[in-house]
């Protein structure tokens, strides 16, 4: 047990609670942040990375607004990470179109603060022109340009950044329970160290419930109801950019779906399944991905031929708004202050809310948090740059004087922005990080020691959201053992944690992979099974292996 | 342009490879086709027979105590067909069995000595090689260049793993701390390990080095005598009796290059089994390829069969394209040997399984029809464990003369036969049964395939 004062502590590394960990901790709170798993390991990790302009909340003037300034703010403070996609809609027959069209003056409202074009209509050979593999017999299209965060970055980042500005982050913490004393105060966090098998505890004046899908299971440790709405969405993604722009069309149902380039591959989303299960266990169903690409399908008659690498499953916290579908529930959110009706002071819960308004949402829950401690201070995390954004950097000149490949540094780049000099320097002493370990992203050594150096991963998979390592078309068969060997070598593992390592980075890849399996990935899973069954001889290791949640049952 | 011959083996990995040397060797005019790539020269270069039985935890001690059990158990494995010949008796299926593999490994293991692949080792026994991740696999034959000697024996044994500067393929340190736990649990030598790096620069950098760089450079003149020298320290620092190192001894002189090592340094110099790119998976490609064509074989490279002319139930011709043209055979018999989903013999979508020469209907392992299976529902939630995974067992179901048959368990073509990968009815990774199916299922292929011919003739 160790004992420590804070000012706040929040609960979940998210989108959500990074950011406030980030303004707390910039505020000058004594602030620590708990994460069950790793920064990014839950919903965030499974979205699309869309910073939007809101166009599918214009019911919502507001939340359209408030999109539009986060967007403009994080072009500021983290441009490095962020990339626009232009986008089409195509129409095959007017009914495609959307009833009414005044979704188009309110993107176009707020376009010149996002520095976009605003939306046009093009006609078929302007559409085709620029996405030749779309369906010959479209009648239009909508253009517009939508811009797009590395959503994994973004949770690190903003953790970094807390942390530079002296907040604790304690990642595979998980909060178990609530010191309360009788005046009904939070007085204290109990949480479980999952790597040491301890239980901890701290004291703290308040806590900022940041924990998604889990918010009304972390309020019921304070024995406090909170009802939420999970809300199941999956995505289908693709061994590389497979169209030139994004892509949206009308589902089978009437809903949106959309085809993104996204870093190196594509996304295809979304769905939308009401869900009781526990998240952690949620896997893309077949009909979720026929559902996907039949719709895509009718705009792109090729998709089917494209090679499907994955899918990936997230559960959305949305507010509780019943008796609506998904989509007209509101994207706004929600703060519960539970001590304002008689319930536990001094905690705060998140409801709903989006990635893109993840900064909005702390800067709301931090002025409050400071309002209860009696402080009054101003909010900067829409002004001081995250890590890596203070500069631009000379890919060209530095591929040169590396001899790294073009490629690699703007991989490297679109991560760590002028961080990546950090990594470059490295490889003077060490002429051998330069080798490529993820040739799929591709990743040099240097960049995996350094990350490891200095973004507390305690696994492969903490190493995968801070790298994209093992995110490309081989899903890791190729770089899997050798990045366990380089873990093991850093973090000073066992021969048996080494193992682990590896099983558990195959098994959170095959959650992916299995339920998409056709085509292209047949071979490629016979070559993984090959390598770690037949020749690594892993099946029949006998390390102490934890089944996975989505692993238990029949 | 048109050609005539004996027989038309489709595809060229170890069944493939196998099947024409045989035939060839008989006196067959024999053609080998072969498209692409290969699980064969993907494949450590380690020969399985069988290592352990589907779902068990104990590793098979030898091989032919493993067929025992499989006829028993599996009666439908592929290894089992090898017994059921008409003329033999039933008592006698389990002997068949055990003689086919058996001549067949004695068959490999003389036609690849003084090849760049010699194997050893025998069917009494499995061996336990050391991979690259510092495990331990049960396999019947190793490269010579993969034997340790008395490693696990000798009580003061010492073992220094070597790894390269830039060459990320191998990590000595995992491998040592993995290995010597391993050795630990058995309370069996060697009981002191080390690691370390050595610098070998086929193009002057530290970084980014290959295995096929490293195995070219290895085989240049001069190349040994620097490593030995600098191994040497390193050896001395930690007193090593044995040096393993990854598999990139060489292309074409891994075993003279082990030996000169041997010599250079006084130590036991051996390669540990590998993933692909490697090295040894290619020499074994490569040999085999060499012992087909010194048998008078020939072998179009780049040539995919593509569609084929079939008369009643008997097989004319195959057509033959390459990118720049198409060649149609005729021939008295085929052998299909295309391998799985990485050699391309069986290939699938969410709709179903299907073999891709043919249009032969695939089964499950359970021989159920796979035409219309939806592959992820033939998948396990663990990715790597005993169990495997049941879409890695899909394939072709044979008759006793392994020809495919169809539905009713007639045979497609009475001059088709198939082996290797192609096979339903295993699954080699769990079982590390690979090349030993592969071989002996081409091996009896070609056999029957020869016969065939003769009684047509
Ligand atoms: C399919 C899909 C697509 C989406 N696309 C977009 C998009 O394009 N743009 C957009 O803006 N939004 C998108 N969203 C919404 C967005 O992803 C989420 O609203 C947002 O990321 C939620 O972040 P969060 O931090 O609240 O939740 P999470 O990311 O789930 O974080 C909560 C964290 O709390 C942790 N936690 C839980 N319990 C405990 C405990 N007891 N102790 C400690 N830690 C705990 C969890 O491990 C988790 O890491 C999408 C959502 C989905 C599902
Ligand atoms: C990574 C890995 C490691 C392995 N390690 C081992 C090991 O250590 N020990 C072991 O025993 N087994 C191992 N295996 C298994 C073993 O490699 C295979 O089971 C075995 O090689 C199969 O041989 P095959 O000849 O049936 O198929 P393949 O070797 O795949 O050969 C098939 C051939 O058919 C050709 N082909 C396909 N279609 C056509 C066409 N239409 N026309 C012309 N040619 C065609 C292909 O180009 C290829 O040459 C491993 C497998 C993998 C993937």
């Amino acid at each position: 047990m160790t004992d420590s004062k804070f000012d706040v502590v929040v609960i979940g590394g998210g989108s959500t609670g990074t950011a406030v960990a980030r303004d707390c901790a910039m505020r000058g709170l004594r602030t620590l942040l708990l994460e069950r798993d790793d920064i990014a390991s839950a919903t965030v990790g499974t979205c699309a990375g869309m910073i939007s302009s809101g166009l599918k909340y214009r019911d919502e003037p507001d939340i359209m607004k408030m999109c539009s300034t986060e967007v403009v703010y994080w072009n500021h403070i983290a441009r490095h990470i962020v990339m626009k996609n232009p986008i089409l809609a195509p129409l095959l027959d007017l009914s495609d179109a959307a009833s009414d069209s005044s979704y188009m003056e309110s993107y176009s409202e707020h376009v010149e603060e996002r520095d976009v074009p605003a939306m046009m209509f093009l006609t078929p050979d302007a559409t085709l022109e620029i996405e030749p593999m779309l369906h010959p017999e479209i009648i239009a299209s909508v253009y517009y340009e939508e811009y797009f965060i590395d959503p994994f970055r973004l949770c690190l980042l903003q953790a970094l950044d807390a942390r530079n500005h002296g907040a604790e982050i304690r990642t595979y913490c998980e909060v178990i329970d609530f010191e309360i004393n009788d005046k009904q105060e939070i007085e204290g966090v109990i949480f479980y160290n999952r790597v040491f098998g301890t239980t901890e505890r701290v004291t703290t004046k308040l806590v900022v419930n940041a924990a998604g899908p889990w918010a009304h299971k972390v309020a019921k440790s304070a024995k406090e109801e909170l009802h939420i709405r999970l809300n199941k969405g999956a995505h289908v993604i693709f061994d590389r950019r497979i169209v030139n722009t994004g892509i949206t069309v009308k589902a089978m149902d009437g809903r949106w779906v959309y085809l993104f380039p996204h870093e190196n591959t594509t996304l295809l989303g979304t769905t939308a399944l009401d869900t009781w299960e526990d998240p952690d266990t949620l896997v893309a169903s077949f009909d979720e991905i026929e559902y996907l690409l039949q719709s895509m399908e009718t705009v792109l008659p090729s998709i089917r031929e494209a090679r499907i690498i994955r899918t990936m499953t997230g559960v959305r916290p949305l507010v509780p708004d019943f008796k609506v579908p998904e989509r007209n529930v509101t994207r706004g959110y929600r703060i519960v202050d539970h001590g304002e009706n008689d319930g536990t002071k001094g905690l705060l819960s998140f409801l709903g809310g989006k990635l893109v308004t993840c900064r909005h949402m702390a800067e709301a829950v931090t002025d409050l948090v400071c309002e209860k401690l009696g402080k009054d201070i101003a909010c900067t995390t829409h002004e001081k740059p995250l890590p890596g954004n203070e500069d631009d950097v000379d890919i060209i000149a530095l591929s040169k004087e590396y001899d790294i490949s073009l490629h690699a540094l703007e991989r490297m780049r679109a991560r760590r922005g002028t961080e990546m000099l950090k990594v470059l320097e490295m490889t003077k002493e060490h002429p051998e990080w330069k080798t490529t370990i993820c040739t799929c992203e591709p990743i040099i050594e240097a960049e995996i020691r350094l990350s490891i150096r200095e973004e507390f991963p305690q696994t492969l998979n903490d190493l995968r959201r801070r790298l994209r390592l093992g995110t490309g078309p081989c899903q890791g068969t190729f770089c899997t053992y050798k990045a366990a060997s380089i873990l093991s070598e850093e973090l000073g593992l066992a021969g048996d944690d080494f193992l682990v390592d590896i099983l558990d980075f195959r098994a959170e890849r095959w959650k992916g992979i299995r339920q998409s399996m056709r085509g292209e990935q047949l071979a490629q899973e016979e070559l993984a099974q090959g390598m770690y069954a037949c020749v690594g001889n892993l099946d029949q290791s006998d390390v102490d292996y934890d089944l996975k949640p989505w692993e238990e049952g029949h | 342009m048109d050609l005539e011959t004996d027989l038309v083996v489709i595809g060229g990995g170890m069944a493939g490879l196998i099947a024409g040397t045989i035939a060839a060797e008989a006196g067959l005019d024999t053609i080998l086709l072969r498209k692409g790539q290969s699980a064969t020269a993907y494949s450590s270069g380690a020969i399985d027979v069988i290592g352990y039985l589907p779902e068990a935890s104990e590793p098979i001690i030898s091989p032919e105590e493993g067929l025992f059990a499989l006829s028993r158990l599996y009666p439908l494995h592929p290894y089992n067909v090898l017994g059921y010949d008409k003329r033999i008796e039933f008592e006698k299926v389990m002997e068949n069995i055990v003689g086919r593999t058996k001549d067949t490994v004695t068959w490999l293991k003389a036609h690849l000595d003084g090849t760049i692949a010699p194997l050893m080792g025998d069917f009494e026994s499995n061996m336990h090689p050391i991979t690259i991740l510092g495990t331990t696999k049960p396999t019947c034959l190793i490269q010579k260049t993969m034997h340790n000697g008395d490693v696990q024996d000798r009580e003061d044994s010492v073992l220094l793993f070597v790894g390269i500067m830039g060459y990320a393929d191998f990590n000595p340190s995992t491998a040592a701390k993995t290995y010597l736990e391993d050795r630990m649990a058995a309370a069996g030598p060697p009981r002191k390990v080390g690691h370390c790096i050595i610098q070998v620069m086929p193009f002057g950098k530290p970084y980014n080095v290959s295995s096929i760089e490293l195995a070219r450079h290895l085989d240049h003149e001069g190349s040994i005598e620097n490593l030995a020298e600098q191994l040497k320290e390193h050896i001395e620092q930690i007193g090593a009796t044995h040096v393993a190192f990854p598999p990139v001894l060489g292309l074409q002189d891994a075993l003279k290059n082990k030996e000169k090592l041997e010599e250079l340094t006084g130590t036991t110099v051996f390669e540990l089994l590998g993933f692909p790119p490697s090295i040894p998976g290619q020499r074994l490609q490569r040999a085999l390829e060499t012992i087909f064509t010194k048998a008078g074989g020939k072998m179009l490279l780049g040539h995919e069969a593509t569609s084929y002319l079939k008369v009643d139930d008997n097989l004319k011709s195959i057509t033959a394209a390459s990118p720049r043209r198409e060649i149609k055979i005729d021939a008295k018999a085929f052998v299909l040997a295309t391998g799985k989903y990485i050699g391309g013999g069986i290939a699938g979508d969410e709709t179903g399984l299907r073999e891709t020469v043919f249009d032969l209907k695939p089964v499950t392992g359970d021989y159920h029809s796979a035409m219309e299976i939806v592959p992820s529902r033939f998948t396990s939630r663990l990715s790597i464990s005993p169990t495997g995974q049941p879409i890695q067992s899909c394939g072709l179901s044979v008759d006793p003369r392994f020809r495919p048959v169809d539905e009713d368990g007639l045979e497609w073509a009475k001059n088709l036969f198939a082996a290797g990968a192609v096979l339903a009815g295993y699954n080699y990774s769990v079982e590390k049964s690979g090349l030993g199916v592969a071989a002996t299922s081409g091996y009896s292929a070609a056999k029957n395939a020869i016969e065939f011919i003769k009684e047509v003739a």
